[in-house]
């Protein structure tokens, strides 16, 4: 399979791919990584001294000072090798690292980058509580003003590098704070702040070598200089993170997906049944050639994800990023896991791990479920002050017709509607995808992305139409579900 | 002149946004001073449209960036049902 490209100064982004695909090779070993639940530490000192942990850090403070593009690929080329890996560099450079590089003070940048840089300090991010996951506005971890120090108190869950970052960005609620009744802020804390300390070690099904623990504020202490950027406005800069960390989450699966095919390519071309290859019947094509074509427009998604200039369409493409490369990864893993039958139920082909391993991309970084529901709001938006013109291709039009019918019959019910939102992002992400797929053939111009980019498209309308079909009527689901018999009102 | 329109806009607004009711202000912009992005602008448009039964399209609140011109949206579809 193919590999991400940006047109960055290929040659030293390439030298550096190809560093990091022949140490991985050397190093690397997944399920070894996968039966000790740990990346060993010599792996993560290789990756330190690669430079992959200053990819998209300022060259000022040690690192390479690469773009969101650039670091997409060095997240591909790792989880071509281990999830894990690229979990626990993607989330250091997306999630855990853009909110001080972007949001940090001087002062901040000089104290921690250049250890985070060299990878002497891995970071990690938090937002999510027990009680708030997808609800992000309900956040129960506190910081409240006590003279120059800020009082903290609260717990936190899921966080990613938990068990060895030396840099954590934490979503906090800060009532009052910088003017703001409900606001929330950015914190910087270290493991050795007074009344913090990080949790036990997550068990999981799969991703097990990337390091998921629990934090708790007890009444710990802060000095007031460990707010990150303005106070008030966390929920501001999260979305900026957050497109960050969708995007690069996104390349992993394009590593993951790259992996399987390769692997499914390999084995039905050798494997013989009914006197001939698996590969050469025709019903066995179609499905590796539907593989291809996923990944190749998950890759073309993530390429024009990354390639967003403007905060907010970076926002809007990293949803269906997000969503379209997490899905197509799972689907991607289960079909080259398929095509290998027993084999591929065995631990040592590596499949399993990758079915194992891709499962939460559908839940981190924002259910998928929720985030189609964002999508959707946004592509109604983005129909209503720039209409699809007659001349669009028919894909754009059809997806525009089911938004227009949409509004047509709720008007701005329809913004308190998620269900019907939710089907309307399950379609853009498709024709997001779609698009940026046809783009990249067009830019290439060989006849294989052509062919792959047609396959694209035949499915997007197919989305397009199944999305549609979505009824207005909820009354069925109420009464197949018996909703009062569990206690839930409507 | 404050009316009884622009305390209840002025009240859905708080329910949306982290700043105090008595600190929402006519001239203040939903995005920039109030936090709100595009998505929950649209749910507060919505939710007023449901409060005073309006039937207000997308069409109509593109241009709406401020609590004044909020509360003047209200006024003229309210206006227009009356009418
Ligand atoms: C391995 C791992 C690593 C993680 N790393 C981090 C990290 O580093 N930092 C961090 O802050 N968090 C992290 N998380 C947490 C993760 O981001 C949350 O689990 C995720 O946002 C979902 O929240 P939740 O689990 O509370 O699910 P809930 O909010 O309880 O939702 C459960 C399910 O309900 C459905 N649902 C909920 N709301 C809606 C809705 N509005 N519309 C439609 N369906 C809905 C969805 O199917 C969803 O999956 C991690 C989680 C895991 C498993």
């Amino acid at each position: 399979m193919q590999a991400l490209t940006t047109d960055t100064d290929g040659g030293v982004v390439d030298a550096l791919l190809e560093q990091t695909a022949r140490f991985c090779a050397r190093e690397v070993d997944a399920r070894a990584i996968d039966a000790a639940a740990q990346i060993p530490s010599a792996v993560l000192e290789g990756l330190g001294a690669l430079g992959l942990f200053g990819v998209t850090l300022p060259e000022a403070h040690g690192g390479a000072g690469l773009s969101l593009a650039d670091a997409c690929r060095v997240v591909e080329v790792l989880a071509r090798f281990d999830r894990s890996v690229a979990v626990s560099v993607g989330l250091h450079l997306g999630l855990g690292t853009r909110g001080l590089v972007r949001y940090g003070t001087p002062a901040q940048h000089a104290r921690w980058l250049p250890a985070l840089a060299s990878g002497a300090c891995v970071a990690a991010f938090s937002t999510t509580e027990p009680g708030a996951g997808s609800d992000l506005s309900a956040l129960r971890t506190t910081a409240t003003e006590d003279g120059e120090r800020l009082r903290v108190s609260g717990e936190k869950s899921y966080v990613t590098n938990g068990a060895f970052a030396g840099l954590f960005t934490v979503a906090v609620s800060t009532p009052g704070l910088g003017g703001a009744q409900r606001g929330q802020s950015l914190l910087l804390v270290e493991p050795t702040d007074a009344g913090f300390a990080v949790q036990r070690e997550e068990h999981k099904l799969g991703l097990k070598g990337s390091s998921t623990t629990g934090l708790l504020f007890d009444d710990a202490t802060l000095p007031r200089d460990r707010l990150l950027g303005e106070p008030g406005q966390g929920a501001r800069m999260l979305q900026h993170i957050l497109s960050w960390g969708r995007t690069l989450m996104s390349a992993g699966c394009c590593g993951g997906a790259a992996f399987a095919i390769d692997k499914a390519l390999a084995h039905t071309a050798q494997r013989t049944q009914f006197g001939r290859p698996l590969a050469a019947l025709d019903v066995v094509q179609e499905r590796l050639a539907r593989l291809r074509a996923r990944h190749f427009a998950m890759e073309a998604l993530v390429m024009a994800t990354a390639a967003q200039a403007d905060d907010d369409a970076l926002a809007t493409h990293s949803l269906a990023a997000k969503v379209f490369c997490s899905e197509g990864a799972g689907f991607v893993a289960d079909e080259a896991l398929q095509l290998h039958g027993a084999l591929g139920f065995i631990e040592d082909t590596g499949l399993a791990l990758v079915v194992r391993d891709v499962r939460v991309t559908r839940i981190f970084e924002g259910a998928n479920d929720v985030l189609l529901t964002h999508l959707g709001q946004s592509e109604l938006l983005r129909l209503a002050t720039k209409p699809v013109d007659a001349g669009a291709p028919a894909l754009d039009r059809a997806l525009a017709d089911f938004a227009r019918a949409l509004h047509d019959t709720h008007r701005l019910r329809i913004f308190r509607a998620p269900r019907l939102l939710h089907a309307l992002g399950a379609a853009t992400q498709w024709v997001m995808a779609s698009r940026a797929a046809t783009a990249r053939a067009h830019h290439t111009m060989q006849p294989t992305h052509l062919a792959l980019a047609q396959l694209v498209e035949q499915e997007a309308r197919s989305a397009v139409s199944r999305a549609a079909a979505v009824t207005a009527d909820a009354a069925v689901f109420q009464q197949a579900l018996g909703l009062e018999r569990l206690g839930v009102t409507p | 002149m404050t009316t009884d329109i622009d305390a209840r806009v002025i009240h859905l607004i708080a329910q949306l946004v982290p700043v105090k009711e008595k600190d929402i202000k006519p001239e203040q912009r939903l995005r920039d001073d109030l936090g709100m992005d595009s998505v929950s602008s649209m749910e507060l448009l919505s939710m007023l449209a449901e409060d005073f039964e309006l039937d207000v399209g997308i069409e109509d609140v593109a241009d709406v960036h401020t609590v004044a011109a909020t509360i003047e949206l209200v006024k003229v579809f309210l206006a227009k049902k009356a009418a």
